[in-house]
């Protein structure tokens, strides 16, 4: 939808909260917002529109471009039956967005998923840990600039066979 | 003829292993090669074509390979089927350390062969990474008959085995029985690649390998 035509069901729970509607091209309404007013925005949006199920979270890179990641939240209606689509933008220096684990709960694993992908932080969240990849890990796979092949993708094999050769004795 | 002494791997000497020595190895490697208890690391896709390759229909239990179980202290035939990951290799490296020996690896389709087509940061390019494999098995997945092909190759291989030189034999000191190492290993390398090589999912993908796709660079406002 275009931000000019029919003002979207949810406008009214926005008044007041500086944000943009764009047009995200499939037809989804598109809210992007900067991240000092992201947990608000989405607060609102629960509380007052009905989003009551928060259905993904994560992130594009947009390398080379600064600001460099964007955060995608999508949440749901159940009850209106339809969705939200909130974008954030936030600098590759520097790319936290609060976490929203206390709106959804739900979002939990989302928001690790992200952090282990993109290495985007999300201040607040109770537990953030790597989901898939090992936790001493040192990359995130998922941005523009990681080779598609990785880099040393066998160290922590390699350094966890190393310790348990040299704890080796029982000869066979 | 007739001792049991003289079978010794090592050594560089002509004399031939006596009668009762060929006979008990005969012996060993007949019972050996005809109740292989395989351990089913099965780790992704393939790892169902095993499931079909233990069940009534192909029947492994003809080849006398059926009881998988699912302890590595009972068994002596490690058939990695599937994806092997960097997270899991741990895991399938310690499962192999607690099998006890005699031992022998099959490493089932090209997942677990060579990496397959997950030339990626997470996926062990090839099991020989980190184990000794004895037999590989193509296919994505191989058929269970390629497997029971396997199986048979195997019992071959250990129809040729000497186990009682291994027991009576001067001790040998542990092998570190390691994989190549070879981590980039790959079968194909020398192969020219093309555009669609790049990009094996999209057939639209068809500018020249060299050129970077076209890449929207300028800042949403
Ligand atoms: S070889 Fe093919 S079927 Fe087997 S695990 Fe890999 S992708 Fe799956």
């Amino acid at each position: 939808m275009t931000a000019g035509a029919t003002a979207p069901r949810f406008a009214p729970a926005l008044a007041g909260l500086e944000h943009r509607l764009v047009d995200s091209g499939d037809g989804m309404p598109t809210i992007e917002v900067a991240r000092e007013r992201l947990h608000e925005l989405l607060a609102r949006l629960r509380d007052r529109a009905g989003f009551g199920m928060c259905t993904l979270v994560t992130a594009v890179d947009h390398l080379p471009a600064e600001p460099r990641f964007q955060v995608t939240h999508q949440l749901l209606s159940l009850e209106h039956r339809d969705r939200v689509r909130v974008h954030c933008r936030v600098p590759g220096n520097d790319p936290w967005v609060p976490s929203c684990v206390d709106l959804w709960p739900g979002a939990n694993w989302s928001e690790r998923e992200c952090w282990d992908m993109f290495g985007v932080r999300f201040a607040g969240h109770p537990d953030l840990r790597r989901l898939l990849m090992p936790e001493e890990y040192d990359h995130h796979p998922l941005r523009k600039d990681f080779p598609q092949g990785g880099i040393e993708p066998d160290r922590l094999y390699r350094e966890w066979d190393r310790k348990r050769r040299a704890g080796w004795s029982e000869p066979r | 003829m007739g001792s049991l002494r003289p079978v010794d791997p090592g050594s560089t000497s002509p004399a031939q292993p006596g009668f009762v020595a060929t006979s008990a190895n005969w012996l060993i490697n007949w019972s050996r090669k005809n109740s292989l208890w395989p351990m089913p690391l099965g780790l992704s896709c393939c790892g169902i074509e095993l499931m079909g390759l233990l069940g009534p229909k192909f029947d492994l239990a003809r080849f006398g390979a059926e009881a998988a179980r699912f302890t590595p202290r009972q068994c002596d035939l490690l058939l990695v089927a599937g994806t092997l990951t960097w997270k899991m290799a741990q895991a399938a490296r310690t499962i192999y350390d607690q099998m006890p020996d005699p031992k022998w690896v099959i490493a089932m389709g090209v997942c677990s062969s060579t990496g397959g087509m997950y030339d990626s940061y997470a996926v062990v390019q090839g099991v020989d990474s980190i184990l000794p494999v004895d037999v590989y098995v193509p296919g994505c997945p191989p058929r269970p008959d390629a497997v029971i092909d396997a199986i048979l190759k195997l019992q071959k291989r250990i129809e040729r085995e000497n186990p009682l030189g291994r027991l009576l034999g001067p001790a040998v000191a542990p092998r570190p029985e390691e994989g190549t190492g070879a981590l980039d290993y790959q079968p194909n390398r020398g192969l020219r690649r093309t555009a669609l090589d790049k990009h094996p999912h999209d057939p639209k993908a068809r500018f020249p390998i060299d050129e970077t796709p076209p890449r929207r660079t300028e800042v949403q406002p």
